[in-house]
């Protein structure tokens, strides 16, 4: 891949908004479409049907946003940074918008294994009130095959309250053999979080009335979480 | 006057959905006026991603967007996963550009672009919480205007819609959206608007005829006669006179879905002359307009630009027929030349098809190539009117090899007036030779790669054609013919793939009903049909419950064959082409006469251009490569 003649523009941009709900195939083909509108000198392979030389960054799953996405684009021809951002912005839907542009070394590690540490913040619509509870394992289907992830192999620290307990920050690590998507990690602490709470009051109600104060203890604990607004991936390292 | 923001609601919605960038809007090139006074939606009654790259539905936005103080907004069906989210949830139908209910715009306009639409268009109205019936919705609901291909018998379709627009609607859009406004600022009643719609030429209100039975619809000349004076006892298709003139960049919105078509789509020319008997299309466009080397040229490096595509299709219905195509691929494949542009010509015309052409969209070779012989023998091809003879195929597939395509997929139909079966013992003869030639073009070590598909399909009779009398076959007789032809292919690396004929059944039924039908349509709708058009989901079941239940039996609308003096319901609609001309092919076909391409010769006088008053447009004069088209006439 690295070709010492070309050029190595990294772009940073946002998925942000309404286009948080796009998947990683089409932000990618809108991107390469803003790179064409934008007018820039890009490079393309050679072959039967030559296509655009652009690398994106670690995929982000249908409804996750991020704050600094980039990809890395080949150029025939320097073009200043800036003067290449401000062409590439003219012409970005505003919520796919680049802000910043910087040339990497062409023998820079390829875009999509740059950052193996991707860091979430997950926002609810109102207070959590507890503790998330993190399941050992989650399930996950690929390819129509049943899967099951242990989290500790990706979950990288604590899962951290913020925003006046409205928001949780965590990192997962990306592995050589696959990774564990923000948005399956999260569906499954919500629900294993909410289990808690109607195991107790089931618990409760079939073991009759010595049992009542005991649930309505658990009830502050254990009444379902407020709905997740927005899940958007803030750093990558 | 369009108001609620339906976002929140819907992207509660979307997140769960199949695929949300259906639902998003905010695409590049899609754009809002947010100080309208009065508002239009186009709608598409399929998903997103097929009605996206539609080109009614981005003609007619920009057309009536580029009026003064008008919002021009555009609305899909959504899929059923969401069609059912949102009925659950309480959410209608919206547009992609506010966000807003579709009921909330002054004119809705749907375009109808083929025959297994009509169920969909039926839940569209349900979702958007529009009454389904004309007749049915109040003083503030919009104006519902119909049109497209279906418009040339709108007859199933007629009682959902307030008006239906007959024709090429670059002009007559815009024009029926500035009547529904003044009337609308005056304060007028529906009635009154529709009225008003009546006047604008090529408008069909059926709230303004009555319906004849039968017997009278027989002796009037005509299924329906108008109930007041000024109304017109035949619509006219409407032609756009400035297309070859106007810029063939017509701007458009990139999707963010995968589209169909997903690329920068020119029409390079409108209309064909060809004069196939099957074929509606070739009767409805006419006359043959071409734009301009230079006109298309810097439309495709300026749409390239502002859309960012790296594929560009010349769009039309025979785009190889354009007198100058040679010069336009020159020059764009020099143009694009180091970009990473491919440039792409839809559908190759068999006898046009020549080493040169071969070489110019050499491009889109890994995709294969099509070609339509249509029938198997040239006797049937002479009664068809397709003027391709065996040897253009053959030279066809030598160039095509010459110039490094493998795949071959040939386009038939079985069932079309005066086939036997030696017509469909004469598919697999075709076939089979025209492998042969392919593997004699092309060397021995590149031979395992070649590959050959006849797909058929079942012949539909369509509205305003010469074949517009001819029942169509039974579907066991289809299937009987399929299973002759099946057997007849020797070979195993020819392919044999055809078309379900359940859904060219409801087609044929659709394209021949009179009004009855739009009630056999609402209780298919009714008892679950919709996206019949989707294999997957076209519901039989549906289809027969309601036939029973409004008392018709489709096979009659389907099958029955008429002479020329019969008064087909559609009698009050033309296309243009006059109903003596379209008699008089049938008469030829049954003779076995082919009729000249008035493009290349003389003037066959199908009506079109007088009535119309317009006329063929082309930018050179036509000509044949050697070799070509020497017989006809
Ligand atoms: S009227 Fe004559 S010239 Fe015009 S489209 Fe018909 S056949 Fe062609």
């Amino acid at each position: 891949m690295a070709d010492p003649r070309l050029f190595r523009l990294r772009v940073r941009y946002a998925k942000s908004g309404r286009l948080a709900l796009l998947s990683h195939l089409e932000v990618a083909r809108s991107l390469e479409r803003a790179v064409r509108r934008a007018g820039l000198p890009f490079a393309v392979t050679n072959g039967f049907s030559p296509h655009m030389r652009i690398a994106f960054g670690a995929a982000l799953p249908v409804g996750v946003g991020g704050i600094d996405e980039f990809f890395d684009l080949y150029l025939t021809d320097y073009v200043a940074p800036e003067k290449a951002l401000a062409a590439l912005a003219a012409v970005s839907p505003a919520d796919l918008m680049p802000h910043g542009a910087a040339y990497v070394e062409p023998t820079a590690p390829a875009a999509s294994v740059a950052c193996p540490l991707s860091a979430y913040r997950v926002t609810f619509d109102g207070p959590i009130g507890r503790a998330l509870v993190v399941p050992e394992q989650v399930e996950v289907v690929r390819k129509k095959k049943r899967k099951v992830l242990a989290v500790d192999d990706f979950l990288v620290g604590d899962i951290r309250a913020c925003e006046d307990g409205c928001a949780v920050e965590f990192t997962l690590e990306a592995k050589p053999t696959g990774s564990l998507r923000p948005d399956v990690l999260v569906e499954a602490m919500v629900v294993k979080t909410e289990a808690g709470a109607s195991s107790g009051k089931e618990q409760a109600a079939g073991a009759g009335g010595d049992m009542r104060a005991d649930a309505s203890a658990h009830e502050a604990t254990c009444a379902p979480l407020p709905a997740v607004r927005s899940i958007v991936r803030i750093s990558q390292k | 006057m369009i108001q609620t923001d339906l976002w929140p609601q819907v992207q509660r919605l979307a997140r769960r959905a199949e695929r949300p960038s259906r639902y998003l809007g905010s695409e590049w090139g899609a754009t809002r006026t947010t100080d309208a006074d009065f508002s239009f939606c186009m709608a598409y009654p399929d998903t997103y991603e097929l009605g996206q790259p539609n080109q009614a539905v981005r003609i007619l936005v920009n057309a009536v967007a580029a009026m003064e103080g008008v919002a021009a907004e555009r609305a899909f069906l959504p899929a059923p996963d969401m069609a059912d989210a949102m009925r659950d949830a309480g959410v209608p139908a919206f547009s992609l550009e506010s966000c807003a209910p579709l009921r909330e715009f002054d004119v809705v306009g749907i375009t109808l672009p083929h025959e297994l639409a009509a169920t969909n268009v039926l839940e569209l109205l349900d979702l958007a919480q529009i009454p389904l019936r004309a007749a049915d919705r109040a003083v503030d609901d919009p104006i519902v205007i119909g049109g497209g291909p279906c418009a040339m018998n709108p007859e199933p379709y007629a009682p959902f819609f307030d008006a239906i627009s007959v024709g090429e609607g670059e002009e007559s859009v815009p024009e029926l959206v500035a009547a529904v406004w003044a009337g609308r600022a005056a304060g007028e009643s529906r009635q009154q608007i529709l009225r008003r719609l009546a006047q604008v030429q090529s408008t069909y209100v059926l709230s303004l005829y009555r319906v004849l039975d039968a017997d009278e619809a027989q002796r009037q000349s005509s299924w329906v006669v108008p109930l007041e004076e000024g109304v017109p006892p035949v619509i006219v298709r409407r032609v756009f006179e400035g297309f070859a003139e106007s810029d063939a960049w017509e701007p458009c919105v990139v999707p963010f879905a995968e589209a169909v078509h997903d690329r920068l789509n020119v029409e390079v020319l409108r209309g064909c002359a060809r004069g196939c008997r099957f074929c509606q299309a070739g009767m409805m466009y006419r006359p043959v307009r071409e734009r301009s080397v230079d006109n298309i040229v810097s439309a495709v490096l300026r749409g390239l630009d502002e859309t960012g595509y790296d594929e560009v299709s010349l769009t039309s219905l025979s785009t190889t027929d354009h007198s100058q195509i040679e010069e336009i691929l020159t020059r764009l494949n020099r143009a694009c030349a180091g970009r990473g542009v491919r440039v792409s010509v839809p559908s190759q015309r068999l006898d046009s098809f020549g080493v040169q052409m071969a070489e110019l969209v050499a491009g889109q070779k890994k995709g294969g190539l099509t070609f339509a012989p249509e029938a198997g023998t040239q006797r049937l091809r002479d009664i068809i009117n397709k003027n391709v003879s065996e040897e253009d195929l053959f030279c066809a597939i030598d160039a095509a090899m010459a110039a490094g395509w493998r795949r071959v997929k040939l386009y038939f139909m079985v069932g079309l007036p005066g086939e036997t079966d030696d017509d469909v013992k004469g598919i697999a003869s075709l076939a089979q030779r025209a492998y042969d030639r392919m593997k004699a073009a092309t060397p021995p070590d590149q031979r395992g790669s070649l590959a050959m598909t006849v797909s058929v399909a079942l012949f539909v009779p369509k509205a305003q054609t010469p074949f517009q009398w001819d029942g169509q076959i039974s579907r066991e007789e289809a299937l009987r013919r399929v299973g002759l032809l099946k057997r007849s292919v020797k070979y195993r690396a020819v392919r044999v793939s055809y078309h379900d004929p359940q859904t060219s059944f409801v087609e044929a039924v659709m394209s021949r009903g009179g009004r009855a039908c739009a009630d056999l349509v609402q209780a298919a709708w009714e008892a679950g049909a919709r996206f019949d058009a989707w294999t997957e989901l076209f519901n039989e079941e549906a289809w027969r419950t309601a036939a029973d239940k409004v008392g018709l039996v489709p096979e009659t609308i389907a099958e029955a064959t008429y002479d020329t003096d019969y008064v087909m319901p559609w009698a009050h609609i033309s296309a243009g082409v006059t109903q003596e001309f379209l008699a008089e092919e049938r008469q030829r076909a049954q003779e076995g006469l082919t009729t000249q391409d008035c493009t290349f010769d003389a003037c066959t006088v199908c009506g079109v251009c007088m009535q119309t008053g317009t006329r063929n447009q082309l930018a050179a004069p036509r000509s044949m490569p050697e070799g070509g088209r020497e017989r006809h006439g």
